[in-house]
């Protein structure tokens, strides 16, 4: 599904050099869960910018989906970001002056399709994330929990083959965390393929595997504990 | 005392285009409003101008004679000793045009004969000895016309009398050497080789045309006209014009039905006419300038208080690093004074090149130096003024934002 | 998707209604002052007879005084005098052609209970009603056999048939004026022409006149001279027909040369019959003739007044204030919208569709805000007829042509002004703002 090869991304300002990445190399099969956890600084980030195709990079090679996506223009990235990728971000990032259906509306707008059928999938997106009677509702109508159930909704209305989530519970407290990574447990047995960052090992626990990030690199770990070891070593 | 002006001046320059929007905002605002200004300033200057005669209480009418039956100098007589003997009239004369009321006749007088002489002209007015007093005008040297000097023109025959009485400011484009009373008695050429001699000086007349250079140029010609169509001009005691424009032009067209009495007009409403294109600009002007103050001041408003906005946290963190809220407030008037000072250099620049412009595709003085600096000020002034406002919201915000997310 | 942003554009109005609507006031105030200037200048230049402008050409001569010239550096004078006049009709040298004059006298009216008064009279050959188009609601012009026979004939205004005929077909009756029987040949139509290019010595936007009858009767009715007279000479002779055959100019000639071969022709003929006329005495100064058409004309004569055209520029210059305020306050708006750009960007939106979103946002307040500013125009416009009264008549009207250029104006400026910050709207990186802070 995704293929990192040797990925390195620079930040240059005019006084300094920052390696983010540097020889980034993963692999990510059909239908995983997969949690990256980092300190902060390590690189966690900017890989998922680079995974969602939200950034570009200096060298290496990203397949994904079977296609070379290393090299593409900002419109072919936009495209495939549209239809292939679905986001969810620690601040759910929802647009404060659209309803919850215009919210979920916003990708799929961009995907040229007809009135009914965006219908169709917003009703059957809210519905998944249990929010179909509050369509007419403002975000700031809602709890944070709810608020990250329209974005995960906004995220699966297009049917995405890959999710990544940046924090997904960061700002949500334990209960309300634990329904959403039930949720999307739940989607990732439906067959899409997830990939998420966090810093919380609780709930990388939950993911599949796990693969720890540090200074730009990636150490695979296949034991929880042994994870926990590293960080609190 | 640190003012921070270098930290400021390198947060201006990372953020150039807010900035260069804010100077080229003050720069046009202040070519536009300095040469307004100055455009007001010239044209009050045109409209504090006096004819000379008293306005207030003068006033005018046409006669216009038709018919087999009409007798022109029968009528004239008649109707200057009837309008002579109303109380309330000071006096009146026979003429055939009015100071600044747009029409009128001009010649040329020669102090040599001669067609290759250069000529300066001037307005003519016929009048007869009751001239001077119903134009409010003093003699200041020489005498004025007597009942003997006062002949009938006739509309065929353009014959011109001995004499005449000039305005000093005529006499003075004639003779500029000569002191005015040195005039009285000189001999002037009309018509290129028909003498005419100046028996008096008044103060000051205006010609027909406020818009031409030689305004102040008049002679008074001791002449009736026989013309089917002439003029009176009337001149009331103060208080009695608006009693007496009815009565007299009911009294003049009853009195002989072979002619019409039209274009009667108050003196004060033909300057009003007259110069309500100036004062139309003037009126436009203010509102130009009144309008643009507001939209340039209410801009720079929004770009500061949006740039204040986005400063928030930065401001939150001065402040609980210990920076005094007058700090925070002349942080933002220091760096909105560097900007408006760019602008208004450019604009005094811009000012001086609109100028120059409007001098040589339009009528117009050059500006006195003295608007460039005063334009300057004030702009600076309208900058602060509108910056206040958002540094002071800046200064207000708590130090405590700086521990806030969000 | 363009109801699907303009959707979005009136949501984010709403979200800083203060901000977008300083912008809307920013671009009413701008546009309601360009196009108040705009209009006044539009009326005074526009062409009053576009169909013919081309092909009418005033006539200028000099006969002027040999020592200086009419009109500086070296311009020949702006009319012609009553020789050159019954020359040039006598000579018909042009497909068509009419010298003019005005005049004036008195009406005396059958009806008894009616008052004489006075009117300005156009005197004019056979020519003039073909030549300018003249609408005719009853009878037509005379023909140029009255113009040699000096038939005692009038065309009058409609107005003026109104208010002595009551409006009915007056053909065939009579009127008195300055003192003698006319018979009335023909009725206008309403005629306005703004400006009134034919005479602009008398005023370019005086109205048409009410009378008009064969110029050659001003010498036999010894008519008066109402419009300006200029003289460099005296009058050789003594007498109403010493000063018609002066030197003084006082009449205007106008001839219709349908193409660029007539005009040539014609120039040419002007200048023989200088020489002709040199021959005998006149036309002391070198040959300096002139042709110009409508347009030509009315630039040369200044018919769009100083004043119109300084604040034309001035309120050129106020919209651009206006514009920089805009694009301060778009670029204001728009970088507090990063967090949705950033969004709408990692969902899918290609950087077009960022453009064109907030293409839709400002020409929204474009629109908005051009409609604002008609109105001021309108006000403006109101303003202007209040402070100018009679001056200012027929310039202060607006028609479809120029609300259509206003809200162009609007739109145009408005999404110039929008341009760079739209610009600045796509280069927002689609990661930079979905970290919440």
């Amino acid at each position: 599904m995704l293929t990192m090869t040797n990925v390195k991304k620079i930040f240059r300002t005019d006084l300094v050099e920052t390696h983010a990445l540097k020889d980034f190399s993963l692999q990510v099969n059909e239908g995983e869960f997969v949690a990256v956890t980092g300190p902060s600084g390590s690189g966690k980030t900017t890989f998922l910018n680079i995974a969602g195709l939200l950034e570009t990079f200096e060298s290496g090679q990203y397949m994904l989906d079977g296609n070379d996506v290393s090299q593409l223009s900002d419109n072919a990235r936009s495209k495939i970001r549209n239809q292939k990728i679905g986001f969810i971000f620690q601040g759910f990032n929802l647009l404060p002056d659209l309803n919850l259906f215009d919210n979920v509306d916003v990708p799929l707008r961009y995907r040229g399709w007809s009135a009914s059928e965006r219908k169709q999938r917003i009703e059957h997106a809210l519905e998944t994330v249990g929010l179909a009677s509050r369509q007419k509702h403002l975000p700031s109508q809602l709890s944070g929990g709810q608020q990250q159930r329209v974005a995960i909704a906004r995220a699966l209305a297009g049917e995405p083959r890959f999710l990544l989530a940046d924090e997904p519970t960061g700002n949500l407290d334990s209960k309300m965390a634990h329904s959403v990574m039930e949720l999307l447990q739940d989607i990732n047995q439906r067959g899409t393929t997830i990939v998420m960052v966090t810093h919380d090992p609780s709930l990388a626990a939950e993911a599949g595997r796990n693969i720890f990030v540090r200074d730009g690199q990636v150490s695979e770990l296949h034991e929880v504990n042994t994870f926990a070891d590293v960080v609190n070593g | 005392m640190n003012w921070e002006i270098g930290p400021i001046f390198r947060a201006v320059m990372r953020n150039k285009v807010g900035a260069v929007l804010i100077a080229l905002q003050v720069a046009v605002t202040m070519t536009i409003i300095v040469n307004a200004i100055f455009i007001i300033n010239e044209r009050k200057e045109l409209l504090a101008r006096e004819s000379g005669i008293d306005e207030a209480n003068t006033f005018y009418l046409s006669s216009s004679g038709f018919g087999d039956n009409y007798n022109a100098q029968v009528t004239v007589e008649e109707d200057l000793a009837n309008l002579r003997q109303i109380p309330g009239v000071i006096n009146a004369t026979q003429t055939n045009a009015i100071p600044i009321s747009g029409g009128g006749w001009s010649m040329g007088l020669k102090t040599e004969p001669g067609v290759e002489n250069e000529g300066v002209g001037v307005a003519v007015y016929f009048t007869d000895q009751h001239g001077l007093q119903t134009y409010d005008v003093e003699l200041l040297a020489g005498r004025n016309f007597t009942d003997a000097d006062i002949t009938w023109r006739d509309p065929v025959k353009g014959d011109w009398p001995q004499m005449t009485i000039l305005t000093q400011a005529m006499a003075k484009d004639l003779f500029p050497d000569l002191p005015y009373q040195d005039v009285v008695g000189k001999t002037v050429f009309i018509n290129d080789d028909e003498p005419i001699q100046i028996i008096g000086i008044i103060d000051k007349l205006h010609a027909p045309w406020i818009g031409w250079d030689g305004l102040e140029r008049v002679m008074l010609v001791p002449q009736h006209l026989l013309f089917d169509s002439y003029r009176y001009l009337i001149r009331t005691e103060p208080g009695q014009l608006d009693r007496l424009m009815p009565e007299i032009e009911a009294l003049l067209a009853d009195s002989n039905r072979n002619r019409i009495i039209r274009n009667m007009n108050s003196m004060t409403d033909t300057r009003e006419r007259t110069y309500r294109g100036h004062s139309a600009m003037v009126s436009m002007l203010t509102i130009i300038i009144v309008v643009l103050t507001i939209v340039t001041a209410l801009g720079i408003v929004g770009l500061v208080s949006f740039s204040v906005n986005r400063r928030r946290k930065q401001i939150g963190t001065r402040r609980a690093l210990g920076a005094t809220r007058f700090a925070v407030m002349r942080y933002f008037l220091v760096e909105n004074f560097m900007i408006t000072s760019v602008g208004v250099l450019l604009g005094a620049a811009m000012t001086v090149g609109l100028n120059i412009w409007l001098v040589n595709s339009f009528e117009m003085q050059r500006i006195d130096w003295y608007y460039i600096p005063i334009g300057m000020l004030c702009l600076w002034l309208i900058g602060l003024l509108a910056v206040y406002g958002p540094a002071r919201k800046a200064a207000s915000i708590p130090p405590a934002l700086a521990t806030r997310t969000v | 998707m363009f109801r699907y942003y303009l959707r979005l554009a009136l949501l984010s109005y709403k979200r800083n209604p203060i901000l977008s609507s300083l912008m809307v006031l920013a671009i009413a105030m701008g546009i309601g002052a360009c196009m108040t200037t705009i209009t006044v200048n539009y009326i005074m230049s526009s062409d009053p007879i576009p169909q013919k402008s081309e092909q009418l050409f005033y006539v200028q001569l000099d006969s002027w005084d040999p020592n200086s010239p009419a009109r500086e550096p070296n311009d020949p004078p702006d009319q012609v005098t009553w020789t050159d006049a019954t020359n040039l009709m006598k000579a018909k040298q042009a497909f068509r052609q009419s010298a003019m004059a005005r005049s004036g006298g008195v009406v005396e009216p059958e009806n008894g209970d009616s008052k004489p008064f006075m009117t300005d009279i156009r005197l004019a050959y056979s020519d003039f009603f073909a030549m300018f188009n003249v609408p005719f609601q009853y009878g037509s012009g005379w023909d140029s056999q009255s113009d040699d026979n000096r038939d005692m004939v009038v065309v009058i205004s409609r107005a003026m048939n109104d208010q002595l005929f009551g409006g009915e077909n007056s053909v065939g009756k009579t009127v008195r004026l300055a003192g003698h029987n006319f018979r009335v040949v023909g009725v206008l139509k309403e005629w306005r022409l703004v400006p009134r290019f034919y005479d602009v010595t008398t005023g370019a936007f005086d109205n048409t006149e009410d009378f008009y009858m064969p110029m050659p009767l001003k010498e036999s009715l010894e008519l008066t001279s109402n419009g300006n007279v200029n003289c460099w000479k005296r009058p050789a002779e003594d007498g109403f027909l010493g000063f018609l055959y002066s030197e003084c100019v006082n009449f205007q000639m106008w001839v219709e040369l349908r193409d660029d071969a007539e005009k040539q022709a014609y120039m040419a003929f002007l200048n023989s019959y200088a020489d002709e006329q040199r021959a005998l005495g006149r036309f002391e100064r070198p040959n300096n003739n002139r042709l110009s058409n409508v347009m030509e004309w009315m630039a040369y004569n200044n018919v769009v007044a100083d004043d119109a055209e300084i604040m034309l520029w001035l309120s050129l210059m106020f919209l651009l204030v206006c514009l920089l305020n805009t694009i301060g306050l778009l670029l204001a708006k728009f970088s507090g919208k990063a967090g949705e750009i950033s969004l709408r960007r990692a969902v899918g939106a290609s950087r077009r569709d960022v453009f064109m979103q907030h293409l839709v946002e400002t020409g929204l307040i474009g629109v908005i805000g051009g409609i604002a500013g008609l109105g001021l125009a309108m006000l403006g416009l109101s303003g202007i007829g209040v402070l100018y009264g009679d001056l200012a008549n027929d310039l202060t009207s607006m028609d479809p042509k120029l609300v259509a250029i206003a809200l162009g104006l609007a739109l145009v400026s408005s999404i110039l002004a929008g341009l760079y910050p739209t610009w600045r709207s796509t280069r927002v990186a689609p990661a930079s703002q979905l970290k919440s802070q």
